[in-house]
C-alpha cells in the first residue's frame, strides 16, 4: 500500500510534467475509455505469439499461445505446459481440443469472435455508477511498457480489475480480478510476447498427428429456445439487468431450464430455473473466479453462477420468485 | 533452487519485485514448471495463513511453516480420512517449506492491495451471513458443470470476467470430456458424438 501510494505521487508529478511538456494530446490519450478502446480494437486486430502465466486457487500454470487474425479470420493455438499437454487449435469457429495422452480430439464450435483475450472491458460496456475506472499508474509487463488500469467497484457485489494496457497497442498484457479484500483471485499474464509479428501456418499447426486419433464432436452441446419467463430477484445488487431469457435443455436431460443472465454492464450472473425434482446439489460451489449458489424456491431448484463474489450469486439465488 | 531465487518469488507474490527482475522471473516462469510450482507453494501458504481457506487440514500447514521455522523434521499427513486434499493444499503435498519460506509465508504474504490504491471496497450487506473468505469447493454435479458451461457460452461476451469464464469454460469441458471417454470403459454410449472419421 506504501509503495503504491508512493507510485502514486511520482506518478502524479510525472503525470503533470508530460502534460507541461506534450500537451493535450497526451492529456486526451490518458482519458480510461479511450484506452479501453484501444484495448478493444487491439484484440481484434492484433496477432501474437507469447507465453501466458495463468495463478488461480493457489497454482500457477502456463500456456503457449499463437494468434493470427487474418482476413477478418482467428486462428489460434494454445498449448497448456501442464499436465496431459492439451492443445486447443482454433480455425474461425472451429476449435479442436487435442488431448494427447487419451489419443482424442474434442470438436466444438464457438460462434463468436471471441478468443481467451478478446472478451475484456470496452467503452462499450455502460459501468453506470457501480464503477470507477481510472489509469494509475505506468508499468512494465513482459518488458514492455504498459499503463495500468484499474476498475473499482463501489460495492462488494462485484469484482474489481486491473489491466496492463501495452502503451505502444493497447494491448492488455496482464489482467487481474481482483476481490473485495483487495487480494488477486486470479491473474493472468504474458510472461513474454512478440505483437503484429508473421506467423506461420507451422506454428498454428496441432503438434501431434491426429489422424490415428479419434474423433467425438460436441457442438450443439445444449438445445435452447427463447422464452419469456415471470421469474424476477427480488433484491437484485444494484445495477444489475436482464440481458437475455431463454429456455435450454442440458445434455442427458430432456426437460428445458430456464435461463436468465443478469449484467451489470461488466460482471454477469446466470440464473438456471429448473424443476426440483430433477436433482442436483445445494450450497454453494466455487471454481477460481466463479461462484454459485444453488437453492429450493417453491418446487423449482434455482442456480445463479457467475464470476462475481459469493455473497451476490446467493443473494440472486435466494431472492429469486415466480410473480 | 537457491535462496536468491526463493527470496526473488517472495518478492514477487508479494508485489515488491522490482518491474525489470519481475519481467525476468516471469520469463522464466514460462519456461520452468519448478519455477511455476514454487510460486503456487507461497501462494498456496499465503492463502492458508490468510485464512482464506477452512477446508480440513489447514491447521496441518501451520504446523508445517512452524516446523520449518523450527527447522524440525515434518511427518507428512495432511489428509483426513474421507476428504480428498484439496487444490488449495494440494501443492504443498511432498515439499519441504525451507525456513525463509516459513518466514516469507508469514511476514509478505500479508499484505493486500485495493484495486488501485485507494480505500477498500464497501463490503456487501450480509443477507445471509456466509464465510467471506475462499469458498471451499464442493464436488461439482454434473448439472451444475453444465450450469457453468452454458453461463460461460452465454457471457463470454459482455464483459472482463469473460476470460476467466473461457478459462473455467476450458477447464470444465475438458474435465467433462475426460469423464465420458472414462465412461466409455464401462458403458458404450458416450456423451460427445463420436465422429466415423476424421474431418
Amino acid at each position: 500500500m506504501v509503495l503504491l501510494q508512493r507510485q502514486s505521487l511520482s506518478e502524479f508529478v510525472l503525470v503533470c510534467t508530460s502534460l507541461l511538456i506534450a500537451g493535450p494530446a497526451l492529456a486526451a490519450s490518458d482519458e480510461p475509455m479511450d484506452w479501453l478502446n484501444r484495448m478493444g480494437a487491439a484484440v481484434q486486430q492484433t496477432s501474437y505469439e507469447g507465453t501466458v502465466i495463468r495463478i488461480r486457487d493457489g497454482e500457477a500454470e502456463s500456456l503457449k499461445v499463437v494468434h493470427q487474425v487474418a482476413d477478418g479470420v482467428i486462428r489460434e493455438k494454445v498449448v497448456a505446459q501442464e499436465g496431459n499437454g492439451l492443445e486447443i487449435i482454433r480455425n474461425g469457429n472451429e476449435v479442436h481440443c487435442i488431448l494427447p495422452d487419451r489419443k482424442s480430439v474434442l470438436v466444438e464450435e464457438w460462434d463468436d469472435q471471441s478468443t481467451l483475450f478478446s472478451t475484456l472491458p470496452s467503452s462499450e460496456i455502460r459501468f453506470g455508477n457501480e464503477y470507477d475506472v481510472s489509469i494509475v499508474r505506468e508499468d512494465r509487463v513482459a518488458g514492455r511498457q504498459t499503463r495500468l488500469l484499474a476498475i473499482r467497484p463501489h460495492d462488494g457485489y462485484r469484482y474489481g480489475h486491473r489491466i496492463w494496457l501495452d502503451t505502444a497497442t493497447g494491448f492488455p498484457l496482464q489482467t487481474q480480478l481482483i476481490g473485495d479484500d483487495g487480494t488477486a483471485i486470479e491473474q493472468v499474464m504474458f510472461a513474454e510476447i512478440s505483437l503484429n509479428k508473421e506467423i506461420h501456418a507451422s506454428a498454428l499447426a496441432p503438434s501431434y498427428s491426429t489422424e490415428e486419433f479419434r474423433w467425438f464432436n460436441q457442438s450443439n452441446h445444449h438445445v435452447t429456445r427463447s422464452a419469456d419467463t415471470d421469474w424476477v430477484c427480488e433484491e437484485l445488487p444494484r445495477g444489475f439487468k436482464v440481458i437475455s431469457t431463454h429456455e435450454e435443455r442440458m445434455p442427458g436431460s430432456e426437460a428445458f431450464v430456464t435461463h436468465i443472465l443478469y449484467s451489470d454492464g461488466l460482471a454477469n450472473v446466470s440464473v438456471f430455473i429448473a424443476q426440483s425434482g430433477e436433482g442436483g446439489s445445494q450450497g454453494p460451489s466455487s471454481l477460481s473466479g466463479s461462484n454459485s449458489f444453488s437453492a429450493i424456491v417453491g418446487d423449482h431448484q434455482v442456480t445463479a453462477v457467475g464470476e462475481v463474489p459469493a455473497i451476490t450469486v446467493e443473494q440472486i439465488a435466494t431472492t429469486m420468485r415466480p410473480r | 533452487m537457491n535462496d536468491a531465487i526463493r527470496m526473488q518469488i517472495s518478492a514477487f507474490v508479494d508485489g515488491e519485485l522490482p518491474d525489470n527482475e519481475a519481467d525476468l522471473l516471469l520469463r522464466r516462469m514460462g519456461q520452468d514448471a519448478e519455477l511455476r510450482r514454487k510460486v503456487a507453494e507461497y501462494l498456496a501458504i499465503g492463502r492458508a495463513l490468510r485464512g482464506e481457506t477452512s477446508v480440513p487440514g489447514v491447521d496441518r500447514i501451520h504446523e508445517r511453516v512452524a516446523a520449518a521455522i523450527d527447522d524440525k523434521p515434518f511427518t507428512e499427513d495432511i489428509e483426513i480420512a474421507g476428504t480428498p486434499p484439496t487444490k488449495a493444499i494440494r501443492p504443498l503435498a511432498g515439499a519441504a517449506i525451507a525456513a525463509t519460506v516459513a518466514l516469507v509465508a508469514i511476514f509478505g504474504l500479508q499484505q493486500t492491495i485495493s484495486v488501485d490504491g485507494t480505500d477498500a471496497v464497501t463490503p456487501a450487506p450480509a443477507v445471509v451471513e456466509i464465510d467471506n473468505g475462499y469458498t471451499v469447493p464442493r464436488p461439482m454435479d454434473d448439472r451444475l458443470r453444465q450450469y457453468y458451461l452454458s453461463h460461460g457460452a452465454t457471457a463470454t461476451e459482455n464483459g472482463a470476467n469473460g476470460i476467466n469464464s473461457r478459462f473455467v469454460t476450458l477447464r470444465l469441458s475438458e474435465e467433462e470430456f475426460e469423464e465420458s471417454l472414462s465412461g466409455e470403459d464401462v458403458a458404450p454410449e458416450v456423451e460427445a458424438d463420436e465422429i466415423p472419421a476424421k474431418p
